[in-house]
């Protein structure tokens, strides 16, 4: 890792990746909410997020793989940022 | 144009039927075409360009992990093909759900698109076949998603079968307005609220089972669980039907007597019930055009699907269907 990043920031790109993906307004989208329940995200549309926050991370010049064995994990948008931010501390 | 990518890889009959196809569509009908796979199992390919990935996503391999896993995969390479500029489409007889994540993830989704859609051909016994969709992309939908797919694939139906004003049917279980579950109720008042004129389709209201070899309804549109559900019992069925009937003629001396005199006669039939003249099923949705094959493609139904790519990238199926979702 050669830069570092808040979590707000972590917060912002998964928020903003995932309006895109889902076609939703990123401020529709709540840190509580589950990518099932509420957001009917599907397992692709999970990892088109996982693809884009490492890919927006890379173009910060940090250096993250999701694996997928931990996607099954991630529930909530919280989750997500939570484990970004553990992995990267 | 640029090249069609093909998956040289994917399929039971790979790579040699692929290969067969890919330089019968190049040869017979002037298409150019890329290949993609291990370049040394691939044979003679009569000059066509190929491009080297060295993996092969199985037919049984779990589509998203695999394409993040493989990033040498023959799939994923041939949808990288297609987004960095190389191929204009791409076509896989491979791991279905692999080939639609791969065109997803690296295409990506038309702007306006909530989810990608499979839109299969039934072919009926008179008239342009109905187009099917979703044919299992998406196992539960959001009725909103349903009115994407009647969009898309009335651009398809018009774009692929030339059927100028395209009926739009909702798949249930009756044909009234009130019949069917909370999700194609729902989905009935939001197709019913769309302007159809402005889409130069129309929407006919609820379609039943029976309609979809029928010549009442162009585009059925139902959730991928229906859809694949559906799909699936009319090829169970005429396979079994065909089966009793060839068993049949040639039950007695007269009965195979008789089969023989009425051969020529059923052979179109047999040619335009045949999935090999289809090719395969189209991805819409993606920024790409991508056709799923079926597992089991030959010569004939590769060079098919290569030619019905190259037909929709000159159609511009993407940009027509940015146009209808927008």
């Amino acid at each position: 890792m050669s830069a570092t990043i808040e979590r707000d920031e972590v917060l912002g790109i998964v928020r903003d990746r995932l309006a895109e993906i889902l076609e939703l307004e990123p401020s529709d989208i709540g840190e509580g909410d589950s990518f099932q329940d509420d957001l009917d995200a599907d397992s692709l549309a999970l990892i088109e997020l996982v693809e884009a926050i490492e890919e927006e991370l890379g173009e910060r010049s940090i250096v993250l793989r999701i694996e997928d064995d931990d996607l099954e994990d991630l529930k909530t948008v919280r989750d997500a940022v939570d484990y970004v931010v553990g992995r990267l501390g | 144009m640029l090249p069609v990518a093909v998956d040289a890889m994917g399929g039971d009959n790979a790579p040699h039927a692929i290969v067969a196809g890919a330089r019968r569509a190049h040869e017979e009908h002037g298409i150019p075409v890329v290949l993609v796979g291990r370049a040394d199992e691939l044979g003679d390919t009569g000059g066509l360009e190929v491009i080297e990935a060295s993996e092969v996503i199985a037919m049984d391999a779990d589509p998203g992990s695999s394409v993040r896993t493989m990033k040498d995969a023959s799939l994923v390479r041939a949808a990288e093909a297609v987004r960095d500029g190389k191929a204009s489409a791409m076509v896989s007889a491979g791991n279905t759900g692999a080939t639609m994540a791969s065109a997803l993830l690296r295409t990506g989704r038309i702007k306006g698109v909530s989810r990608p859609a499979i839109a299969t051909a039934i072919p009926g016994p008179v008239g342009p076949p109905t187009v099917l969709l979703d044919a299992g992309a998406n196992a539960e939908c959001r009725a909103e998603w349903l009115v994407q797919f009647a969009q898309m694939g009335a651009v398809f139906s018009r774009a692929r079968f030339d059927v100028e004003r395209p009926r739009v049917g909702l798949l249930s279980i009756g044909e009234e307005a009130g019949k069917g579950s909370p999700l194609v109720k729902e989905a009935f008042g939001l197709l019913d609220a769309v302007d159809w004129s402005s889409q130069g389709a129309d929407f006919i209201g609820n379609v039943e089972g029976r309609d979809l070899m029928g010549t009442e309804v162009d585009v059925v549109v139902t959730d991928g669980f229906t859809g694949n559900v559906a799909l699936k019992t009319l090829e169970g069925c005429a396979k079994n039907i065909i089966s009793a009937l060839l068993e049949s003629f040639e039950s007695t001396p007269e009965a195979k007597e008789a089969s023989e005199a009425l051969l020529p006669a059923l052979l179109p039939l047999y040619k335009r019930f045949n999935p090999d003249s289809y090719g395969g099923a189209m991805l819409l949705g993606t920024k790409g055009v991508c056709i799923i094959s079926h597992g089991s493609s030959g010569e004939e139904a590769m060079a098919n699907a290569i030619s019905v790519a190259s037909e929709m990238v000159s159609g511009d199926l993407v940009g027509k269907i940015h146009a209808a979702v927008s």
